[in-house]
């Protein structure tokens, strides 16, 4: 019995001993870091070839703008496969938003016709994860249906035409959503005033850090008095961010975002714990829907018309997105912000070869190789963890 | 060359690379053509030997004699290439291919479907006076007929030494006695010995002709049959071990009942219970594996949702769900920490923060740090808990501190009734009087305890009564000061007393 407690305080010690730094690690932090590799790397490309900068702030502005559609998924989908789910159906719903919305302007007005499309995405969630937990079918499988149902729905709806509205005034409020910039005031002032706020947190948690994060936040702050840096960003970065920052808290810090990872680890304990898995398997499909409805309306905004087999693919590459921030295919583990930050390196990669003149044909070899990488970095890290 | 038996274990040791010694000095023979019985209680060994013989770990000392030499297995193929083949608890058959396709699954026969394989077949099945139809799929196959099948499985790989591990741990009687006539006609017209582990008394007496009995990794007894009777066999099982006496007050019988439970049943598991239990008493389940005991306290616990009858906390019924269980004050330990209770990957804190998280919380959703921080220390001190901190994985705790977090829902509140499923699973010594002091003093603050251990000494230690558990019901209630170990384990092995 000594020699066990002495080797459980020998492995005990070795957590304690890196604790902080943990969170530094490559399985950790894999995907900042390759963000940043893949940004430098661009950027010194760009510089050595004389095209304009890749770290444009303007240009990052656009990258923001093309990753927004796949991340306002991305961050429901990490919740879905969090809670030990998946879901393929979202690129159809969102085109079915998409069609409802510009068909149906004409019919019953323009914001009637959103707020029916947002419904229909999220009763989409509702019979997925109904099929899904009610019948105990993979979801996979589930969802891999319904998408192909949802596609044949919207043929039969668009009549195997690009679906457009008739009178395109009406659809001016819907357009006013997507189109257009708001310009960040003074981003040193915003980034302090996210500095402070998460201090005032800390210091309500009593944690050590409160006060190094308030000094950060000061100096963020007294900066900013000198250097009036603004960035104009297009709206869906906005809404992006906020969906993001909800979503991130909620799961970060709330027990709601605890019981969902313990859904998704180990289903049998959080329910014999008194957890309602049901629930916590049903919401994340539900937001998942929505989040596609609310896309779609953004899609049929910016191109003014939907093709029956628009967005096909993007299912993927919002999966794609959530398997390099290191969300778990199993459940049980998953970050919306790395989700997001994988949805940027995509749209980056894209980015950097369009000012490259690589073009598209490499995109997708490149994309399926950084998959490739990042999910061997996620494996091995996990297998050298458990060893 | 009968004299000579075909299996010596000799002097056989095995530590585990965490501390565990599973078999301290291990020896005893195998004759060739018998049925030799290997009994003892959990943790005494069993499982470790049974790996051990089939090549699946390796021994740490000592060595194992086959049919004359010495030999180590490489691995489980080295085993059965050699003549020893093992079944396995959990029979692992392929569920969707035909019976005749998984008894000739190990052979390197090209075609899937060849007559001289048919023709086999029958001669295996005749030879052991079966019947059954080569082509149905396995999955198709009650229980029982799956047994057969890695019986005829064995038999076609022609093992001279056939290792079972309770294979009638879930068999009817009558599919019992279907294999047990199998073993024998195995050993008659085949010359094949065979290695029968069973938690089953009756059984071991029934169809051994030599029984060993392993208490602790060691040997305490191997004797033939003829010289054994069943209360030999009992002292030898349970022998006797420090005592986890707990100094305990009594109560009173005038107590009104805390938690009563009315006709408790659920369709093939359990089958009409009714208990009552008073505040500040602990009643123990005695019942062997399978017997009911953990589907007894699911059921109570609302967990079962096919489960009817009804559960009365001070005499008002409650919802049959668990979280009306735990809005009356009940709260489950379940039994298998790892599959039911824990989240491996997560830390003690974030465990801990599980079970009635309202009371660590502001708004209800709110974690808030030091509350959290609070309730995890108090649990590391409860119960006595090796680690370092409370921000460290329960994976890397040992196998009973990790017990003691599953155990530490019981503390997160003033639970009114705590249904216990084995809180000792797997737990030393020292810690299982950790644990036995924290349960009793969550008895004397006035919580109903409920536990099923399969220990029966240490559940007479320190229960105030004990039902005794089989095939879903209560078959006996006892006082501790009425009965001894070797009733509790008489009657749940289906003996008479």
């Amino acid at each position: 019995m000594a020699l066990n407690i002495e080797t459980v305080r020998r492995r005990t010690k070795l957590p304690r001993a890196d604790g902080r730094l943990k969170s530094f690690s490559l399985g950790e932090a894999g995907i900042y870091y390759a963000l940043a590799i893949i940004w430098i790397v661009l950027e010194i490309c760009t510089q050595f070839l004389g095209v304009p900068n890749f770290l444009d702030p303007a240009n990052l502005a656009n990258i923001f703008y093309q990753s927004s559609f796949v991340a306002i998924i991305a961050v429901p989908m990490t919740l879905v496969l969090i809670s030990g789910n998946f879901d393929l159906s979202v690129a159809a719903t969102a085109a079915i938003s998409a069609a409802c919305v510009l068909l149906l302007s004409d019919v019953v007005g323009i914001y009637p016709a959103m707020v029916i499309s947002l419904i229909a995405g999220a009763f989409i969630g509702l019979v997925n994860a109904a099929i899904v937990q009610g019948l105990g079918i993979n979801a996979f499988i589930v969802t891999l249906a319904t998408m192909t149902a949802l596609r044949g729905v919207l043929l039969i709806i668009t009549g195997g035409h690009t679906a457009s509205a008739n009178d395109r005034e009406l659809t001016l409020p819907l357009k006013a959503i997507e189109n257009g910039i708001w310009v960040l005031p003074n981003l040193w002032w915003c980034a302090g005033a996210v500095v402070l706020a998460s201090s005032a947190f800390a210091w309500w948690q009593k944690s050590h850090r409160q006060l190094l994060l308030m000094a950060v936040g000061i100096v963020l702050f007294a900066i900013g008095f000198y250097f009036d840096a603004s960035w104009a960003l297009a709206k869906p970065v906005y809404y992006m961010a906020a969906i993001t920052a909800i979503t991130y808290a909620v799961t970060r810090f709330t027990i709601v975002g605890r019981r969902l990872q313990a859904v998704g680890a180990n289903s049998e304990a959080a329910r014999l714990i008194g957890i309602n898995v049901n629930r916590y398997r049903v919401v994340p499909f539900v937001l998942n829907g929505l989040a596609a409805a609310f896309v779609g309306l953004l899609f049929a905004a910016r191109i003014g018309a939907v093709l029956p087999n628009a967005m096909t693919g993007m299912e993927l590459t919002v999966i794609a997105a959530a398997i390099l921030g290191g969300t778990s295919l199993f459940g049980g583990s998953g970050n919306v912000l790395k989700s997001v930050a994988g949805v940027v390196v995509i749209y980056s990669l894209i980015n950097g070869f369009d000012i490259l003149g690589l073009g598209t044909s490499y995109q997708g070899v490149i994309e399926g190789v950084v998959l490739i990488i990042a999910a061997a970095i996620y494996t091995v890290g996990r297998r050298r963890k458990q060893a | 060359m009968l004299n000579q038996p075909i299996l010596s274990v000799k002097a056989v040791q095995k530590i585990y690379p965490n501390g565990t010694v599973a078999l301290r000095n291990t020896s005893f023979d195998v004759a060739c053509e018998t049925i030799h019985g290997l009994i003892g209680a959990n943790g005494a060994g069993k499982s470790t030997l049974i790996k051990i013989l089939s090549g699946v770990i390796p021994a740490s000392n000592g060595q194992i004699i086959w049919r004359g030499t010495s030999r180590m297995w490489q691995s489980p193929a080295d085993a059965s290439a050699n003549g020893i083949s093992t079944i396995h608890q959990h029979i692992p058959l392929a569920p969707t291919l035909s019976v005749r396709e998984n008894v000739f699954l190990a052979s390197a026969h090209p075609w899937r479907n060849s007559r001289s394989e048919r023709e086999r077949f029958e001669q295996l099945l005749a030879s052991i006076g079966y019947s059954i139809d080569p082509d149905i799929l396995v999955g198709d196959l009650p229980i029982g007929q799956r047994q057969m099948v890695s019986i005829l499985q064995a038999l076609a790989s022609e093992a001279r030494l056939l290792i079972m591990d309770e294979p009638t741990a879930s068999l009817s009687e009558h599919e019992r006695s279907v294999v047990f006539d199998a073993i024998r006609r195995l050993r008659d017209n085949h010359g094949t010995s065979v290695l029968f582990i069973s938690h089953f008394l009756d059984e071991i007496m029934e169809l051994c002709q030599h029984v060993t009995v392993l208490r602790d990794g060691v040997v305490v007894l191997d004797q033939p049959r003829d010289q054994i009777d069943e209360r030999k066999l009992v002292v030898a099982i349970v022998g006797k071990e420090t005592s986890l006496e707990v100094k305990r007050p009594t109560v009173s019988r005038d107590t009104l009942p805390l938690l009563e439970v009315h006709e408790l049943a659920s369709p093939d598991r359990i089958d009409g219970v009714d208990l009552l239990v008073r505040a500040g008493e602990i009643v123990g389940l005695a019942g062997l594996f399978g017997s009911g005991r953990s589907e007894i306290l699911h059921a109570i616990y609302g967990a079962d949702t096919r489960a009817t009858g009804t559960v009365k906390i001070d005499g008002r019924p409650i919802g049959r769900s668990i979280p009306a269980a735990l809005a009356a004050g009940i709260v489950l330990v379940p039994e298998d920490r790892i599959q039911q209770a824990l989240f491996v990957n997560e830390s003690i804190r974030w465990n801990a923060s599980l079970p009635n998280s309202r009371a660590i919380c502001t708004m209800n959703v709110l974690p808030v740090a030091r509350k959290e921080k609070r309730r995890a220390d108090d649990i590391i001190s409860t119960f006595s808990v090796v680690a370092a901190n409370s921000d460290i994985a329960v994976g890397e705790l040992s196998g009973g501190n990790a017990q003691k977090i599953a155990l530490s829902r019981a503390i997160t509140a003033d639970w009114r009734v705590l249904l216990l499923d084995e809180p000792t699973a797997g737990v030393d010594i020292g810690a299982k009087a950790d644990i036995h002091r924290a349960i009793a003093a969550l008895a004397a603050a006035g919580a109903a305890v409920i536990v099923a251990i399969s220990d029966f000494e240490e559940l007479l230690a320190f229960c105030d009564r004990v039902f005794v558990i089989a095939s879903g019901r209560i078959i006996a209630e006892r006082r501790p000061a009425n009965t001894t170990e070797h009733e509790l384990t008489a009657l749940a092995g289906g003996l008479t007393a």
